[in-house]
């Protein structure tokens, strides 16, 4: 009897030693009841960053309004900002028309072409103006794309003004895309409007 | 008491023992993700999570903390789509464990295959969270894992997104994405500024605020800085900002004509992006450390909008090469360039962070957004009421943010890759361009 008993418990034991031995095998792992061991999986207090944002949720304005001359840590090899004149200093002259473009195309259509002619006469006949070319799109785009398609037109302008004789080195593009409409309305009617070379000058 | 009783009385405790030893799940993870698959069978079916509210068990909860994080949890766990949240009842006594079993049981006979309970230590400016997951579908409510966690008060929300993550871990083997951030621009008037909220749209607010036009942000992969296209110059320009911390902006790209599109590289060594100095719009790889450029595209085509794999080894990119823009693809050398889509217009590709599909952008009278898979078959159409542009990826691929008109005015929806459930995600304002930042550190 107490030889049966002992040997139970003796096996009892040996079977708990087994399946004790064999879970230390497994990862450390926290348990409900178990005080944690020290190698329980907790995921640490959160690092830096969420102090950090705290910071900047206090103080939106911490971004810089003004363009900061940062010297980058990628340098590219990009012309100095001076070589770029401002588009603020351009304005409308009502000599230099705009022209307009069909959907999605950017070459000059004839009656476009037109235009553009007289153009090319008064800016040959005014040698020290400078020429702002502004490309633009109808918002049926997305905005990456527009943008491309706002540079295509701004520069089918200059190449015709070009070969009418107008100086390369006098004109300046730039495409907005669609991001600068001259009107907001979802006609064809302000579309039409939106799909234009925009001509802006000043005095060199 | 003789040996022999006492061998006796203990025997079957020794022999209980392993037993007990036995079903204690082996590893947390394995153990969640079994019950996870026995409930749903790997496939639609939703496992039902029982969250009470949060039991506070030190310090005093002046802020709503116990309701609050249960709450945020719960929503979070609706969203990614993998459970159901069973509606919480009041607080649970931490010390008495027989009220704990008979609210489990309650929740299991209404159908719960799991619950989750919070203990909120309100430490002088600390919250800490003692989270314990448990498998209600076994008898004895055996638990799944327990996990501590800590946050300052002022973040309860990220608090509860994290728990809410580990929770996804625990029962898939891969953690959740709440705490993630969507970038996204906002019109200001005539301008447009970049901002930066919780992906559920909570906490929104401007990390640019120069008026001018900012567009396209592109998250890094270390979820600290946005590449965007800024005119705050006066020209396109590339930029890297930091929203998270008092550093100044970085010039990436300021070439004569267009720097656009940015796309991190996901080892985030590199920003592929759009050129047109050389006369055309290209496709460059700019490396971020060196500062130099390597050009993949060379066809007189307009060749934009580039996306990387997630392997890093391709990219997807648009160009109207056969006649209007089609999604392409290439390696990320710039060979083997291959046709993905035919027919209308298609811009905006977004390569998902699984790899099996690419979505995009498509312009059939309205726009509409579509996926097709990464060889190019299948495309089918996911969102189409009103206009639906700029898909979105969350960082395990399993959930897209877009902006939509459908509701008057831009505004930015969620949905999941097969088109369904879409819903709003952030409200306020006229939205557009999402991105999704990959999970934070």
């Amino acid at each position: 009897m107490v030889t049966r008993a002992v040997n139970l418990l003796a096996v009892s034991l040996l079977v708990t030693a087994t399946v004790l031995t064999g879970c230390a095998k497994r990862p450390a792992m926290t348990q409900a009841s178990a005080p944690p061991p020290a190698a329980a999986p907790m995921p640490p207090p959160p690092p830096p960053p969420v102090v950090v944002q705290e910071t900047v949720k206090e103080t939106v304005v911490a971004t810089p309004a003004a363009p900061a001359p940062s010297p980058p840590t990628a340098a590219p090899a990009t012309p100095a900002p001076t070589a770029r004149p401002a588009p603020k200093e351009f304005a409308v002259n009502a000599n230099v028309k705009d022209i307009f473009f069909d959907f999605d195309r950017y070459n000059v259509k004839p009656e476009a072409a037109k235009v553009l002619d007289d153009d090319a006469a008064w800016l040959k006949a005014n040698a020290g103006q400078l020429v702002l070319i502004e490309g633009h799109c109808d918002e049926r785009g997305t905005v990456e794309y527009n943008l491309v398609l706002g540079e295509r037109r701004a520069k089918a302008a200059m190449n015709y003004l070009v070969a009418q004789g107008v100086q390369a080195s006098r004109f300046t593009v730039i495409s907005y895309g669609k991001e600068r409409p001259f009107c907001t309305e979802h006609t064809e009617a302000c579309w039409s409007q939106n799909r234009r070379a925009h001509f802006l000058v000043k005095a060199q | 008491m003789t040996i022999r009783r006492v061998a006796l009385l203990l025997a079957p405790l020794f022999l209980l023992a392993p037993l007990v030893l036995m079903t204690r799940p082996p590893a947390p993870h394995a153990q969640g993700v079994d019950v996870f698959l026995n409930v749903t069978g790997g496939g639609t079916k939703k496992l039902n999570i029982a969250i009470p509210e949060f039991t506070l068990v030190g310090g005093t909860d002046t802020a709503g903390a116990t309701k609050a994080l249960a709450a945020v949890i719960g929503t979070d766990l609706n969203f990614s789509g993998l459970f159901q949240v069973v509606t919480a009842t009041g607080p649970v006594s931490p010390n008495n464990p027989d009220v704990l079993r008979k609210l489990w049981s309650d929740f299991a006979a209404a159908g719960a295959h799991a619950g989750l309970h919070g203990l909120l230590t309100v430490r002088g400016d600390r919250l800490e969270v003692e989270a314990r997951l448990y498998d209600l579908t076994s008898p004895d409510q055996r638990p799944i894992a327990t996990r501590k966690f800590e946050m300052s008060p002022a973040q309860v929300r990220r608090l509860a997104h994290r728990i809410a993550d580990d929770v996804v871990l625990q029962f898939t083997g891969q953690r959740g994405i709440a705490d993630t951030k969507l970038a996204f621009t906002r019109a200001a008037g005539q301008a447009k500024e970049i901002y930066v909220a919780d992906y559920d749209g909570a906490g929104a607010g401007a990390v640019t605020q120069n008026k001018s036009l900012n567009l396209s942000p592109a998250w890094s992969p270390d979820a600290r800085s946005l590449a965007i296209t800024s005119f705050s110059r006066g020209y396109p320009d590339l930029y890297r900002i930091f929203p998270f911390e008092r550093r100044p902006e970085q010039v990436l790209s300021a070439f004569a004509g267009i720097n656009s599109s940015p796309a991190w590289s996901p080892d985030g060594q590199h920003v592929a992006l759009t050129l047109s100095k050389d006369g055309n719009p290209e496709i460059y790889v700019l490396n971020v450390g060196t500062g130099a450029f390597r050009r993949l595209t060379r066809h007189p085509a307009i060749d934009t909008e580039p996306t990387w794999s997630p392997d890093g080894r391709q990219m997807a990119f648009v160009s109207d090469r056969s006649g209007g823009p089609r999604i392409f693809a290439m390696d990320v050398e710039g060979g083997n360039v291959r046709q993905l889509t035919e027919g209308a217009h298609h811009t905006q590709p977004r390569w998902s962070p699984r790899g099996d599909v690419i979505a995009y952008t498509a312009r059939e009278g309205r726009f509409t957004i579509w996926v097709v898979n990464a060889d190019g078959s299948s495309p089918r159409r996911l969102a189409d009421s009103g206009d639906n542009q700029s898909a979105t990826w969350s960082p395990d691929g399993r959930h897209l943010a877009f902006q939509t008109s459908r509701l008057g005015g831009w505004q930015i929806f969620a949905m999941f890759p097969d088109g369904s459930e879409q819903s709003p995600l952030i409200r306020g304002g006229s939205d557009t361009s999402p991105s999704w930042s990959p999970r934070l550190p």
